[in-house]
């Protein structure tokens, strides 16, 4: 007979037999930590009948085809699953820590207005637009301005380009009337649009802008209308006939 | 960064703008520390004018800074394409081997401009081009009075006024008056200084630095225990001190000659809003 529980021990004082999962767990920690099996071992050894389900056990695994290894990490796996009741409910839930995403917008965006004159005379959205007919130098000083900005705790909205213009430049030939000289002038324009610019530091920010200007590049800051959003969509031409149409 | 220090100096300055009002400068005596028993404030108020010439020319750049350009210059060169003029000249090349080779079939001249002439006319022009001088007469002789020196530099207008017994290097100021803004008491002082000559962008609102002095014993009146100064800063647009005015009595500095004019503990609060890049 055995004394008492399940977990009673045997006869000569040693721990009792496994229950099946037990006995599941000794294997995976037998397998992966192989001081704990040899520790073990001469234990299990003087059981036979835990030998045999041990070995039961092993072969039922083997005869799945999975590898002993990979099957001790399957073991914690494809054991039946955290029940309810169990501590371990719900481990490895996480939807409810992460926030909701809103749907997107596919159509295009409400342009959403600050107050431009409040207490603390902040502006609305402004926009700093840089034209310059070098794209490097342009891209490279609207990055420093997108940069400075972060640094300084502006909100930058938006930070995106114009369409470039080109421009044909044909000079007057010397001799004769024929215009045949030929350069061609791309004019790039990027524009930074921020918000949240306290008129108190306005003044500093559009000097530090100013002074550091490089050459060629013209500056211009403006507020942010209806227009300027417009000006960036594509020109339909059938909406257009059509509304003309109408009218 | 100074701007947490300027913040705090243009929340003093919003306080004080916020009690403007066409009434007295009683009001004033609220938000002083120390409130005398009677309603005027024993400080007097100026309104005083930082007027900068922005630099017209960009800066020379270090030695190191020109190793830098020209090596980044190199490597885009090495790494870019061919543009479509000298793929044009490279062709052209091609055509010029074969003419001399006398396998080439005589073909219609379809370009009359030639590549080299070209680059030919475009050379002569660049040699005719000659570029202003950076470094202007006015630097050469030291005339600190002219606006056409040191252009790679901002400069700052500064006036020799009487204080006192004393005649002293200051920022133009005037006092404010009842009923104006600091702001336009400063415009007020950009307007008397050169009879409408002087053309200035005002950047905002807020002044950019204060200065507070007490007045020496001997002038200190019942009402008045010193001024402060408020500065506004203003970019110069156009315009210039017309010929005929006094020599002596106006200057046109950088901020390291600010040091030669003002009196030190002036030129600390001065310096403090002065961004020289």
């Amino acid at each position: 007979q055995r004394a008492g529980a399940r977990q009673g021990r045997g006869p000569e004082g040693l721990p009792g037999p496994l229950r099946r999962d037990q006995r599941r767990w000794r294997f995976a920690a037998a397998t992966l930590f192989p001081g704990f099996a040899a520790g073990f071992c001469p234990v299990l050894c003087l059981k036979n009948d835990t030998i045999f389900k041990q070995a039961f056990s092993l072969l039922r695994f083997r005869t799945s085809g999975e590898n002993p290894v990979y099957s001790a990490g399957g073991i914690l796996l494809t054991t039946s699953r955290h029940y309810r009741s169990k501590p371990t409910h719900g481990i490895g839930r996480y939807k409810h820590l992460v926030k909701p995403e809103e749907p997107k917008k596919k159509k295009g965006k409400v342009e959403i207005r600050a107050i431009n004159v409040g207490t603390d005379y902040e502006y609305g959205t402004l926009n700093i637009h840089l034209i310059a007919y070098d794209m490097a130098l342009t891209e490279s000083y609207a990055q420093y301005v997108h940069n400075l900005c972060n640094h300084l705790s502006i909100k930058v909205e938006e930070s995106y380009a114009m369409p470039t213009k080109t421009m044909e430049v044909l000079q007057l030939q010397d001799q004769g009337n024929k215009m045949l000289l030929d350069s061609v002038l791309t004019t790039h324009e990027r524009v930074v649009q921020i918000s949240g610019l306290n008129a108190t530091f306005a003044e500093i920010f559009l000097e530090i802008i100013q002074s550091n200007l490089p050459e060629g590049v013209k500056l211009s800051v403006r507020e942010h209308t209806e227009e300027d959003f417009k000006g960036r969509f594509k020109a339909r031409p059938e909406l257009e006939e059509l509304l003309a149409k109408l009218n | 960064m100074a701007a947490p220090t300027r913040r705090t100096v243009l929340g003093l300055a919003r306080c004080w703008r916020r009690f403007e009002s066409p009434w007295s400068l009683g009001s004033r005596s609220l938000t002083l520390a120390a409130a005398p028993s009677n309603s005027a404030s024993p400080w007097r108020l100026l309104g005083a004018l930082c007027l900068q010439r922005p630099p017209l020319v960009s800066k020379q750049l270090t030695p190191m800074q020109e190793e830098m350009a020209a090596l980044l210059q190199q490597m885009e060169i090495e790494r870019s394409l061919y543009s479509d003029h000298e793929l044009r000249a490279l062709d052209e090349a091609e055509q010029l081997e074969k003419k001399k080779s006398d396998l080439y079939e005589e073909k219609d001249e379809k370009n009359i401009l030639l590549v080299q002439d070209l680059e030919d006319m475009w050379e002569q022009k660049f040699l005719q081009f000659k570029p202003g001088a950076r470094i202007t007469d006015a630097d050469v002789k030291n005339d600190r009075s002219s606006l056409h020196r040191k252009l790679d530099r901002n400069l700052i207008l500064l006036v020799k006024d009487k204080l006192g017994d004393q005649d002293v290097w200051m920022l133009p100021q005037a006092e404010w008056q009842p009923g104006e803004t600091l702001r336009q008491t400063a415009e007020r002082t950009l307007a008397t200084l050169s009879e409408n000559n002087l053309e200035a962008k005002f950047l905002g609102n807020a002044p950019c630095g204060h200065y507070k002095f007490k007045f020496p014993q001997a002038v200190r009146a019942e009402g008045s225990l010193g001024a402060k100064i408020f500065f506004f800063k203003a970019l110069l647009l156009t315009g210039d001190f017309s010929p005929a005015v006094e020599k002596g009595r106006h200057v046109w500095a950088s901020k390291e000659e600010l040091g030669d004019y003002l009196k030190p503990k002036y030129l600390a609060q001065v310096r403090r809003f002065l961004l020289d890049l």
